[in-house]
């Protein structure tokens, strides 16, 4: 048994939405199996108006004790520190999930944009958006850098553009049944039982990575090859288990083509979107990649790409996966 | 003796981002409102100057809610900037992965965000209360869950060509980035008859998507209800049942204009991807319908008003030449400003009209011949003209029914085409993108028809990079403003004349806002005409 309360601050809705593709469990699950009592959720909720803001009242004189405050969405800071750019229910948004995180038991980021800010804070940030406990990778963000919630742990950021429903359903789950405890953060506060591996972790093109095969082009090249060389695939630099815990339980990026573009990493969008950067890889000299998975020098890695290119077997060449 | 309320809803909820407005109550009835959008990101600011790819990233986030159908016209906006040739099976992938989005909203919305406010206890005198209560309690009902469940199914199939649902980013310019194989098209295929036999066919409609098809006016359907027990026990049936009773089909019936600026491409109409040409190439028929009047779309007479918007100026420009600065709220109110969306218009002889964007536009729009022979691939496609909401609206008005059944209705039809266009992916023509020519300097137009109504991106580059990005949503031609001549838009003329039956609980109000989908968190405040005091608080009953 555990209360939830979901607020939504400068959101497209994603991670709800991804929310409510879960299966197992679903939502419906979490309520009638797990008793999560989800007091409201801004897309879900019954409640408007006067009983919301009843209840927000009452949740921070704590006549109802708040277990789990889920935040999607940024922090909106503007203009000029005055949140005035995303009001909700009489006041600014920014002003609600302070007051909220100091009375929840524990508090959760949803998505990259309630983690570290996300897209709204790429430059030139016109809303002043960051997130709960970060802005970008640095430490800190709105609630502070030392902020522990009253359960005795920092903000658990569930980050992605958006998060995965299973992701945030698993955690859901782990606080209600009381294991908090066995909740381990990295430095980021992502849960290492989901971001220790990487996006690369489990992909189906894995094999062209270890003999240096690239995907050239989209489209019907990308049966074959990796994407990591020329199309700007981040999967073997991104922390997130796309590969391992299937997207709607069916696919990855990766698997239909698409390079890993980095989003549970908490410089996502990586390069701010510059001229350029977008689904190409970055590289030194025309030909090594910027960023590589390798801690040898450049003249090593060189090396052993020619060598396994050149020891490549020959279906590496070939479209593997046939109509 | 008149009675004059002031109520306050804030948040109203359900509906993405947020929205205040006032509304104006006499004798029982809405006699005036504003409507104020009240949260701002500015992703059109960001992405001034980024990559010109920037918005295949960027606009999905936008809205989770509808991030495929952003994606669609984003590309599309870059295609027509640098006249493309998508290959034939790229664009029905493209199609499929784009009705599939709609197929997810249609039960997603109906049963998550509309119909548990029939729950509410204003209702409990109605003789079908313990039965909605049964069915469309939020979590718990029956078919709430048998809803939100088949709700997954049609991402599943926009996963498997775009690797995950929501925030893909797989349309490229040229193309898509998958290469399906043949267990992707017979996997969509079982997912859609799953979603057919579980849900569309069995709870829904109580029938075959074939025989409510067979109807073509509102009589058809009043005769389709008295058919049998299976038809009036549906959810369909259940559903048109409780709006007689309770006279959701009186009102909110908005400004009478509609647009659809069309969407899905058959690509034998359509070699290179131009904005002249993408008219005739539609399968879901583009136009404007104003004063019962069929007119051509052409994206060129799309205005944006500000004059009552949270931005800089009082102008009305296209979006190729639009700005977008933001005006913090405290100093913008002095200026007469009320909220963040901007209000689009669209110029019929020059003059600008507020249309209603949405599933109704798109099915009255379907309804004139015309339409046929401007979108001429649509003349082609079975069920694309289609005369059954045209008849409606003109035998019983628009309304928040009517408005919810076109919505209903186009998952009838939208099953239909995705089942067709799978059959059209040729696994012999093996070519699924071709690499454009990215020019420096371009202008694009892009367009689609989300789940909520028409959407449409506007892009300008310039020595490689994004100089300006514009994007008009349907919840901005929805929800948008007054403009410079005070014309409304859709949800504030649709508020005004509905009635408020008990001021403790103003349920109708609600209904009007949501039957339209808009993605905005809606704040409703009823004030007092002449004094403006407040005099009570919106409350809902709900389920405590």
């Amino acid at each position: 048994m555990a209360t939830l309360l979901w607020l939504h601050g400068g959101a497209c809705n994603g991670n709800t939405m991804s929310f409510l593709n879960a299966e197992y469990p679903s939502v419906c699950d979490l309520v009638t199996d797990f008793g999560i009592e989800i007091l409201w959720h801004p897309s879900a909720g019954l409640e408007m108006g006067n009983q919301v803001q009843a209840l927000l009242r009452d949740i921070l004189a704590e006549k109802i004790p708040l277990d789990i405050f889920v935040f999607e969405g940024t922090v909106i800071l503007g203009p000029n520190g005055t949140g005035r750019y995303n009001m909700f229910a009489g006041r600014p948004m920014k002003d609600w999930v302070y007051d909220l995180a100091h009375v929840a038991k524990y508090v959760v980021a949803v998505g990259n944009c309630a983690c570290q800010g996300n897209i709204p804070a790429v430059p030139p940030n016109p809303t002043e958006s960051t997130g709960l406990q970060f802005h970008k990778t640095k430490k800190g963000g709105f609630l502070g850098e030392n902020f522990v919630s009253r359960g005795g742990l920092p903000v658990i950021n569930i980050p992605g553009c958006p998060a995965h429903y299973d992701w945030i359903t698993q955690v859901l789950v782990a606080l209600a049944v009381g294991r908090a405890e066995d909740i381990q953060l990295d430095e980021y506060h992502r849960p290492l039982t989901f971001f220790k591996t990487f996006s690369q972790t489990g992909c189906t093109r894995v094999q062209f990575h270890e003999w240096k095969i690239a995907a050239e082009e989209f489209g019907q090249g990308t049966r074959k090859g990796c994407l990591f060389y020329e199309l700007g695939c981040r999967g073997p630099l991104t922390h997130a288990p796309c590969n391992r815990i299937l997207w709607n339980g069916v696919s990855s990026k990766q698997r239909s083509g698409h390079p890993c573009i980095g989003c549970t990493e908490f410089a996502f969008p990586w390069f701010d979107l510059a001229p350029g950067t977008i689904f190409k890889t970055q590289k030194v000299a025309g030909v090594i990649p910027k960023e590589t998975v390798y801690e040898a020098d450049k003249f090593t890695y060189m090396l052993h790409a020619v060598t396994a290119r050149i020891a490549a077997p020959k279906w590496a060449t070939e479209d593997m996966f046939v109509v | 003796m008149a009675t004059k309320q002031h109520l306050v809803i804030d948040p109203l909820a359900r509906l993405e981002g947020d929205v205040r407005a006032d509304v104006f109550v006499e004798d029982g009835h809405v006699v005036d409102v504003q409507v104020e959008a009240v949260m701002f990101r500015g992703f059109e600011i960001i992405l001034r100057g980024k990559d010109p790819l920037a918005g295949l990233i960027v606009t999905p986030r936008v809205c989770g809610i509808c991030g495929g159908s952003h994606l669609y016209k984003a590309c599309q906006a870059l295609d027509t900037a640098w006249h493309t040739q998508v290959p034939p099976n790229a664009w029905w992938i493209r199609n499929i992965a784009q009705v599939c989005e709609t197929l997810q909203s249609v039960p997603r919305w109906y049963y998550a965000i509309f119909a548990i406010d029939f729950v509410n206890k204003n209702y409990a005198k109605s003789k079908l209360y313990d039965e909605v209560v049964k069915r469309w309690a939020p979590f718990v009902g029956t078919s709430y869950k048998i809803g939100l469940e088949i709700s997954a199914l049609p991402v599943k199939i926009y996963a498997m060509f775009g690797g995950q649902w929501p925030h893909s980013s797989f349309m490229v310019p040229g193309g898509v980035m998958c290469a399906p194989q043949l267990d992707h098209i017979t996997r969509a295929h079982a997912l859609l008859e799953r979603y057919r036999t579980e849900w569309l066919e069995k709870v829904w409609l109580g029938c075959s998507v074939d025989r409510w098809l067979e109807n073509k006016t509102w009589d058809d359907i009043l005769n389709w209800l008295e058919e049998s027990e299976s038809h009036r026990n549906s959810d369909c049936g259940l559903f048109i049942r409780f709006c007689l009773e309770n006279g959701l089909d009186k009102y909110g019936a908005g400004v009478g204009n509609f647009i659809a600026c069309g969407s899905y491409v058959d690509p034998q109409f359509y070699p290179v991807s131009t904005i002249e040409d993408r008219n005739k190439a539609l399968l879901a028929p583009s136009g404007v319908v104003y004063n019962g009047k069929y007119y051509p779309f052409d994206h060129l007479n799309v205005r944006e008003d500000v004059t009552h918007s949270y931005f800089e100026g009082s102008w009305m420009l296209h979006p190729w030449d639009e700005e977008t600065i933001p005006v913090d709220p405290e100093v913008a109110k002095k200026q007469g400003k009320y909220s963040w969306a901007k209000s689009p218009r669209y110029l019929i002889n020059g003059q600008p009209v507020p249309c209603e964007a949405g599933p109704l536009a798109r099915q009255v729009v379907a309804g004139y011949e015309e339409a046929k022979h401007t979108c001429t691939a649509a003349g082609c496609v079975e069920h694309a003209i289609d005369p059954l909401f045209r008849n409606i609206v003109n035998k019983i008005g628009p309304s928040v029914m009517v408005r919810v059944l076109a919505r209903m209705h186009e998952a009838v039809k939208y099953y239909k085409w995705a089942k067709q266009w799978l059959g059209k992916v040729d696994f012999k023509d093996d070519r699924f993108y071709n690499k454009p020519k990215e020019l420096p300097d371009a202008k694009g137009f892009g367009g689609t028809e989300a789940a909520r109504g028409a959407l449409m991106d506007w892009i300008v580059l310039e020595n490689g990079k994004i100089k300006n990005y514009q994007i008009v949503t349907p919840t901005a031609w929805n929800i948008g403003p007054r403009d410079s001549k005070g014309q409304m838009g859709p949800i504030e003329k649709a508020i005004v004349g509905s009635p408020v039956k008990n001021p403790e609980d103003p349920i109708e109000v609600a209904h009007v806002a949501r039957s339209f989908d808009s993605c905005l968190v809606c704040t409703v405040h009823v004030y007092d005409r002449k004094s403006r005091k407040e005099l009570a608080r919106f409350k809902l009953g709900g389920t405590k």
